[in-house]
């Protein structure tokens, strides 16, 4: 029990500390979750175009976003633009490189949502008079969402917890601010308690939300 | 009669005793240096984890100051500065090992405290520590007042104490933190930050080979003293190992220790007769 006492003490101590790095990792999920949902979307439309250069471009650019990694790609973004004379802050090179790499995963999820509607569903909304564009609007893509919904959610939750790694660009967010408490303190295991916990209840929360969400699509699509 | 009898045995064996114990004692007494001179080699300890000091070149050997140090002992002491074992050991693991005679000595960026030295024997200092601030070249900053300024913004390292100093020394100008070394001093280099806390030597490392980065005069801190430990209580090795720094610093071995400063710091040290540093 004692040593119960003596977390909470460190918890009243310092979660006043974390807690500003709380809010710089909410915002910056909340920035960058919408931001790689949107910009997925561009790449997903060129990576299904029939132009075949296009397509080619978005496959080569999901390549090379996804086969290096969020880390190396943070550091060429925060420590690459000033070389061309763009200074952007740590928390906005972390957004953006979160957005251009998980962007990229997003597309691939959605094009596997869209690639497992029927042909035949294509073919159908054809029939019946659709553009394609409509066809896509109105038949395809409530389908597809129903699909990829899981894998979209685990993508998410991916991105949720990459946002920790911008603590190596000088961002004071939570796990930054956890880094700071430990060399204070000397006591690791409380702080990385907590910091787990936060992303824990974020993650959890996200979740929870892709869930409801799926049963309402299941219920207006399925 | 007898009492006196017994009273003169008991005497004879107490004398007896106290006679094998001081000889015991002076037999213990045996100096290192009399080992190592008789082993015809040094056993030193060294860290392979803090460049400049000791550290894993691109070829894969063991180089440093610290090691050309530990080798330029080597040399005063057997004429061959390849008369040396080099015994990694981590930064915990280096009181243990002197206090028990793995090692002859170590020498490992090891900061002179009070309480370090009652556990083991330090040599005078072989080289000066302490924090400055790092500048890129052209940098309008020339001393801690000039960084006082909220057009300023400095790297620290996530260890609390830099930030505690900022807030002493420059407390109006930004702050911005990173979890290496590297990462600090990258943040200068591209223009993240403005300037830098380093430790000293480390700063002049990195100066080295980045020309287009400068070191402050004032420094942020006292300085501080890097020097060679061993075990308590040996006089004649300790004696032995601070005589030949002293003659590193200010003496017969200073153009051989100075030679190795400026490889690895790319400056002249100043000699420890002050009287002989006029510019």
């Amino acid at each position: 029990m004692g040593s119960f006492a003596e977390l909470m003490h460190f918890a009243e101590r310092y979660l006043p500390y974390l807690a500003g790095g709380f809010a710089v990792t909410l915002a910056i999920a909340a920035l960058s979750v919408p931001l790689a949902l949107g910009w997925s979307l561009p790449i997903l439309l060129c990576r299904l175009a029939r132009r075949r250069w296009l397509a080619g471009a978005a496959a080569a650019y999901i390549e090379v976003m996804r086969n290096t990694p969020l880390l190396i790609q943070m550091y060429l973004i925060y420590f690459g633009l000033p070389l061309f004379h763009v200074f952007l802050s740590g928390f906005m090179c972390g957004v953006l490189a979160i957005t251009l790499q998980h962007g990229a995963f997003l597309a691939e999820v959605l094009r596997a949502g869209v690639e497992s509607v029927s042909a035949r569903q294509w073919d159908a909304a054809r029939a019946i008079g659709m553009r394609s564009r409509t066809a896509f609007r109105l038949v395809v893509l409530p389908q597809a969402l129903v699909k990829m919904l899981p894998p979209l959610g685990n993508q998410l939750i991916v991105l949720v917890k990459d946002t920790s790694l911008v603590s190596a660009i000088g961002v004071m967010e939570v796990t930054l601010s956890g880094k700071m408490i430990i060399e204070r303190t000397g006591g690791s295991y409380e702080v990385f308690v907590a910091v787990a916990l936060f992303y824990l209840t974020m993650t959890t929360a996200l979740g929870a939300g892709l869930r409801v969400a799926e049963r309402r699509l299941a219920v207006r699509f399925g | 009669m007898r009492k006196s009898l017994r009273r003169t045995a008991v005497a004879v064996l107490i004398l007896t005793a106290l006679a094998l114990g001081g000889r015991a004692g002076v037999a213990q007494e045996k100096s290192k240096l009399d080992e190592v001179l008789a082993r015809g080699k040094l056993i030193v300890g060294v860290t392979s984890e803090a460049p400049p000091f000791g550290f894993v070149d691109e070829k894969g050997e063991l180089v440093g100051f610290d090691i050309d140090i530990a080798r330029l002992i080597a040399k005063a002491t057997f004429g061959d500065p390849a008369k040396i074992e080099l015994f990694r050991q981590g930064f915990a693991a280096r009181w243990p090992n002197v206090e028990n005679g793995t090692v002859d000595f170590g020498i490992q960026v090891t900061t002179v405290y009070a309480d370090r030295a009652q556990k083991v024997a330090f040599t005078r200092p072989y080289i000066d520590s302490g924090i400055v601030v790092v500048v890129k070249q052209d940098s309008a900053i020339h001393s801690l007042a000039d960084l006082n300024n909220p057009k300023y913004t400095v790297a620290h390292l996530t260890a609390p104490v830099q930030e505690e100093r900022g807030k002493r020394l420059y407390p109006q100008a930004k702050f911005v933190t990173f979890d290496s070394i590297a990462a600090q001093f990258n943040a200068v280099k591209v223009g993240r930050a403005d300037a830098a806390q380093l430790d000293a030597p480390v700063a002049w490392w990195y100066v080295k080979d980045n020309p287009d980065v400068r070191v402050l005069n004032e420094w942020l801190t006292d300085v501080t003293n890097n020097a060679i430990f061993l075990r308590a209580g040996d006089f004649k090795w300790w004696l032995y190992l601070d005589t030949l720094v002293a003659e590193m610093r200010g003496g017969s071995l200073f153009s051989e220790y100075s030679a190795i400063y400026k490889k690895w710091f790319a400056q002249v040290p100043p000699h420890a007769k002050y009287y002989l540093n006029h510019p």
